[in-house]
């Protein structure tokens, strides 16, 4: 009987995927040609879009990159060094003699989705919302270093932040409070992005928010589809990193990253016009390598975000040098690289700042070989007098992660460390790492991407003493005054080739004092439909570029 | 029955209370900052000190709680002056994670939940009770041992992985059902139908397997009491007897438990939701305890426990009003 | 739930006579006694082939992490093959395993059971203002969305609490309110009966009508109760481990395991067969074994399955 009911349901499911690829076929059109038109869905397990630019963490070659412009953008090629070139603005920047004055002035025949013009009071608006409550969420760099900015809290009760001015529609003036030479890249965060000038209340701008980039958003469900459409308003002329091919994008949100990949493997014909946000797991990446096929629409990423184990310098256990030394030659890497994917995933890291930064340096401070230097390992942990170790490890709770820190686990195994693996949900894991309490773990598995592609994102909110809990990233605790000042002193300096330089030996200085372990730089790898054309990752950031990407009729 | 009602009403409304009491004290001791997570990047001392203000997760345990109780009553404001964030009542609160308010995002989620729980719900009552019934009619024979055999079969298999090697088999292998996204049933109720075929077969295989077993055990024991055995002495067909009579008694405690599992199931069916890739309310509460939104938590909580009580009580009626020995 | 008939201590003698002729039954004690076994010696078994659940052989894998050789790697030293990624023996953490779900199947169910059957007697046998409070509170832990409630309890425990207790914990937790349901019942009725009414009216102690009257009627439905709560908690853990909130790893966890191999299934399918044949036969075992324990005490809807 219950044979006969299933029977039944699969002729239904039958006729009805009949009917849903007839009218598939009739709705997506072959009415464009060339690299213009057609329905680009993208897929990915994160459940929520924050579509209000002031709240966003996306960078700029992501979906908000689709909506929303900037006065700088990122210019990142199939080949070659991340750029940062004029968006909304005619160029990247005039700085004042002391570096602590940006000028910029805007290009003519930009408009806003709703087909009002875009203005400096716009861009100046848009940035004094970010520091309202309820917007202060997104990548804010610019927060802190905007003159006279302490305690301000946003426009909407009529205040003004003094130090942006605009004397007239055209031009617009950032006064900082020290000198900063990567201002033009602050600039192209996207909670910078302008938004109409007093009419863009904080609760309800986000829901249906007016854009200025290609795409205007059509309709939003949480966790469900995110439906982008034209915007007419956008003149192409204007803008030279955005080519907006599709002609309606849809964002697919709370995908299971395995099925995902399943289906873009699958490749069947409803789904050739899709690429997955997600990175492709470690079994989906095995599974592609018997398929030619899939093979060939798997995109790969260069080393990029740097993956590393910090060692908690103010846990008891760990405040001898030595033992935290002893940690980076006990390392095996190879077992770490097969629990992340494999070789095709990750490449063994050595140095703190990431492959494709300007002023990296690589070397090697402990030679671990492939699968650790066991017997320097011990006589280190010998000479420092310790035994029976046993030490606490944070991860995140998932598959990969609490795989990558099972590896981690057997390595110290074998020098007589006992490591106690506490996997945690996400953002448990973010309030230990950055929280107050130095007791909370030994060690911590930790992945850092710069918010922008310079070194200063690389080491500062890393290693800079000033970065201890109260919300910081340096989770290894670690306090050094010859680090903090060589950080101090690569960040005034203007000079990109001396700036470098500093930055190299902060890099070699911290790794003395053996604060991380640096495990591996990861390898992002997605997939994408066979009718997904123009689909790339430049040398960083390690994401494909979302405004290039084109479809095959 | 007017007291009876007036009683549990006032019952139903403590037990939400109480519900929501503990849903606080529970998350207030969570090692997670909710303010954390409102902090931006870089996240200063005085910005979390700002965020924390903002959520009003500065204040005491108790006055948080009753600032709860009070917007579900009148509404509520998140921050002050122009930059503040009104929630109109029933306010449930604001979601950082989502930046909407838990109202909205539980109107946005809950038709996916209803339509994976009334589908499978209908699936596997139907089945379930028909091949109980037919198992209990011919009982010791190869239906019944058939029937039995597959249900034993049901009730042991886990009910992800049975829904992930659907997946896997119907979705990729045989490619006949679409995988991972959800059609409202206002666009289009055969494409709703379509994308949901999957989940309700599994979700349905997995109860139908209960329940035929419930049904079998029930009648066969009230087809051994005296009402159906004088039923059959004043010489009524046995059709009659078995439908009208034991049937129907029968039935009173597979209400009964349907009743309550329904209830159970409105408030997220959390494995299917995750397993198939559909936005209802489970999965907005695992990803809300995931991203400690606190106020998702509390208002799934809440509305998932209205669910089970309010089954209860509707349970505890239609058993006054079904069963004729009572 | 059926509803379980209340009977005298002689009765149980008869149903062990049926439930030896009961041929399902039986298959379910082999099931559940043959896993016991292979928990029990699960050290001795791996000494055998030299493996634990813990060590890695990346050796056994090739670049991508896929276990090398037939059957996903089963050979002389791996008897059911490996891990991918990590090369661990699929044997151990079977055998190992199989510690995880009895220990956290049997443990829950003695927990939900021991509290479950108090709650039903006090509040049967009392009655009046006791019995409302205890039902409300047992309405009320059913009414909660029990799920999130381990998800959240799982991130406040310390990590120096043992992961397994915890489980055990929570798990009985959640589980007592349907036992207290159905013991409540049987009591309510038991109260009424002349055996007890008589040790009343001759001025029997409480205490004493509750051990020597109610609970020897009880004892028998509480056994089928346990023993069908038992796969109820051995699912529980596995979707627990599933979801990742379960047994720390390393310990081994067949629903992790699952978990984790129901994405390889297209690469190494054999990673799947092993973990999730075991979780079904011992759920399947446990249920078969219940489903003959309850057919022997309540004969009216036996005999089903020859």
């Amino acid at each position: 009987m219950r044979l006969r009911l299933g029977s039944a349901l699969a002729a239904l499911a039958l006729t009805t995927t009949l009917a849903a690829c007839g009218g598939a076929n009739s709705t997506s059109g072959d009415e464009e040609g060339g690299q213009k038109g057609g329905t680009l869905t993208i897929l990915t397990s994160s459940t929520s879009i924050t579509l209000d630019p002031a709240n966003s963490w996306n960078l700029p070659v992501t979906t908000l990159g689709l909506l929303d412009r900037r006065l700088t953008n990122w210019k990142v090629g199939k080949s070659g060094e991340a750029e940062v070139v004029p968006d909304l603005a005619t160029d990247t920047g005039t700085p004042s003699e002391d570096g602590k004055t940006w000028t910029y002035t805007l290009k003519d025949g930009i408009e806003f989705s709703d087909g009002t013009p875009i203005t400096a009071k716009d861009v100046k608006y848009a940035i004094e919302r970010t520091y309202a409550p309820a917007l202060s969420e997104g990548i804010g760099y610019h927060r802190s270093l905007l003159a006279g900015s302490e305690g301000y809290q946003g426009p909407f009760d009529g205040k003004e932040l003094d130090s942006i001015e605009t004397p007239d529609d055209k031009t617009i003036v950032f006064h900082l409070n020290a000198p900063y030479g990567d201002w033009p890249w602050i600039v192209s965060t996207t909670s910078t992005a302008p938004v109409p000038a007093g009419k863009a209340p904080a609760d309800t701008f986000g829901q249906k928010p007016v854009t200025s980039g290609p795409y205007a958003v059509e309709s939003y469900t949480a966790g469900g589809d995110l439906v982008l459409v034209r915007n007419e308003h956008w003149d192409p002329k204007t803008d030279e990193t955005r080519t907006a091919g599709p002609d309606k994008i849809v964002v697919r949100q709370g995908q299971d990253p395995a099925v995902e990949a399943q289906k873009l493997i699958a490749d069947a014909p409803a789904d050739q016009k899709t690429f997955g946000a997600d990175f492709v797991p470690p079994a989906q990446l095995a599974q592609i390598q018997a398929k030619p096929d899939a093979k060939k629409r798997l995109v790969t990423s260069g080393p990029g975000a740097l993956e590393y184990l910090a060692l908690n310098t103010q846990s008891p256990k760990l405040k001898d040098v030595k033992v935290r030394q002893a940690l980076n030659y006990a390392i095996d890497r190879k077992a770490y690289i097969v629990a992340a994917g494999g070789p095709v995933s990750a490449d063994p890291a050595s140095t703190l700042i990431t492959p494709g930064i300007a002023g990296r340096e690589d070397y090697e401070l402990y030679d671990a070989g492939e699968s650790g230097d066991v017997a320097k390992a011990k006589s280190l942990l010998a000479s420092a007098g310790v035994k029976d170790l046993a030490l606490t490890l944070i991860t995140s709770n998932d598959a990969t992660d609490v795989a990558k820190s099972e590896a981690i686990q057997q390595a110290y195994a074998k020098v007589g460390v006992k490591v106690t693996i506490k996997p945690l949900e996400d953002d448990a894991k973010t309030t230990a790492d950055t929280g107050d309490d130095a007791k909370a773990y030994d060690l911590s598995l930790g992945s850092w991407q710069p918010d922008y592609p310079s070194a200063a994102g690389n080491i500062q909110p890393l290693f800079d003493s000033s970065q201890i809990g109260g919300g910081g990233y340096n989770i290894s605790r670690y306090t050094s005054a010859a680090a903090d000042g060589l950080i101090k002193k690569a960040l005034a300096e203007t000079d990109k080739e001396a700036a470098g330089k500093l930055w190299a030996q902060a890099d070699r200085t911290i790794l003395g004092d053996a604060p991380v372990v640096p495990l591996i730089y990861t390898k992002n790898s997605f997939l994408h439909g066979s009718k997904v054309a123009d689909f790339y990752i430049g040398s960083f950031p390690a994401y494909p570029v979302y405004p290039a990407v084109t479809l095959e009729p | 029955m007017i007291r009876f009602l007036v009683l549990r009403t006032a019952g139903i409304i403590g037990v939400l209370l109480a519900v929501t009491a503990a849903t606080y004290v529970i998350f207030y001791v969570f090692p997670a900052d909710p303010a954390r997570m409102a902090c931006g990047k870089p996240c200063t001392p005085e910005s979390l000190a700002q965020a924390r203000e903002f959520l009003g997760v500065d204040q005491p345990l108790w006055v948080q709680y009753l600032e709860f109780l009070k917007g579900l009553v009148a509404g509520r404001t998140f921050g002050e002056g122009g930059g503040a964030i009104a929630c109109a009542a029933p306010c449930l609160g604001y979601s950082v994670q989502h930046h909407q308010s838990v109202t909205t995002l539980i109107a946005q989620t809950f038709p996916v939940t209803v339509s994976i729980a009334a589908g499978a719900a209908v699936l596997w009552l139907l089945t379930g009770v028909a091949a109980g019934t037919v198992s209990a009619l011919r009982r010791g024979r190869l239906p019944d041992r058939a029937v039995m055999t597959m249900a034993m079969v049901g009730v042991s298999m886990p009910s992800y992985l049975v829904g992930l090697l659907a997946i896997l088999f119907f979705g990729f292998t045989l490619d006949v059902v679409p995988v991972g996204s959800y059609v409202p049933l206002t666009e289009n109720p055969v494409d709703w139908a379509f994308h949901l075929i999957t989940p309700w077969c599994v979700l349905a295989l997995l109860n139908a397997a209960i329940y035929a077993r419930l049904t079998r055990s029930q009648l066969l024991e009230t087809l051994g009491e005296d009402f159906v055995r004088t039923a059959r002495a004043k010489g009524l067909r046995e059709r009659t007897v078995v439908v009208r009579h034991a049937l129907r008694t029968a039935l009173v405690p597979v209400v009964t438990v349907f009743g309550l599992d329904l209830g159970a199931l409105l408030g997220g069916a959390v494995i299917t939701e995750r397993v198939f890739s559909m936005y209802g309310l489970g999965a907005l509460l695992i990803d809300a305890v995931g991203h400690t939104d606190l106020p998702v938590i509390t208002g799934v909580t809440i509305l998932a426990a209205a669910f089970v009580v309010v089954a209860n009580l509707v349970v505890d009626l239609a058993y006054r009003a079904l069963d004729p020995r009572v | 739930m059926a509803v379980l008939d209340p009977h005298h201590l002689q009765a149980t003698t008869g149903a062990w006579r049926q439930l030896r002729g009961d041929r399902w039954a039986l298959m379910g004690a082999a099931l559940v006694a043959g896993f016991v076994l292979l928990a029990a010696l699960a050290p001795l078994l791996t000494a055998l082939s030299h493996t634990d659940p813990y060590t890695y052989d990346i050796e056994a894998l090739d670049t991508a992490g896929v276990p090398t050789g037939m059957f996903g790697g089963v050979s002389g030293a791996h008897w059911l093959g490996v891990e991918p990624q990590t090369g661990r023996d699929l044997f151990a953490i079977l055998a190992y395993g199989a510690r995880t779900s009895l220990l956290v199947g049997l443990g829950a169910t003695t927990v939900s059971v021991a509290v479950g059957t108090v709650v039903g007697i006090v509040a049967g046998y009392t009655g009046g203002f006791a019995d409302v409070l205890l039902s409300r509170f047992t309405d009320l832990m059913l009414a909660f969305p029990s799920l999130i409630f381990m998800i959240a309890l799982g991130a406040i425990v310390p990590s120096s609490f043992p992961k397994p207790l915890f489980i055990v914990l929570v798990i009985g937790a959640f589980g007592w309110p349907s036992v207290a349901r159905v013991v409540r019942g049987l009591t309510l009725t038991l109260r009424t009966r002349d055996f007890v009414l008589a040790a009343r009216a001759i001025g029997a102690p409480t205490s004493r009508i509750l051990r020597a009257e109610i609970w020897p009627n009880l004892a028998s439905s509480v056994t089928v109760l346990a023993t069908m709560a038992v796969p109820g908690a051995i699912t529980a853990e596995a979707a627990l481990s599933f979801l990742g909130i379960g047994v720390t790893p390393p310990t081994p966890s067949w629903g992790r395991t699952i978990a984790n191999a129901v994405s390889w299934i297209q690469v190494d399918p054999w990673y799947l067969l092993a973990p999730g044949a075991a979780l079904f036969l011992l759920t399947l075992g446990f249920n078969m074994l219940g489903d003959g324990l309850r057919d022997a005490y309540d004969p009216r809807v036996s005999g089903s399955r020859g």
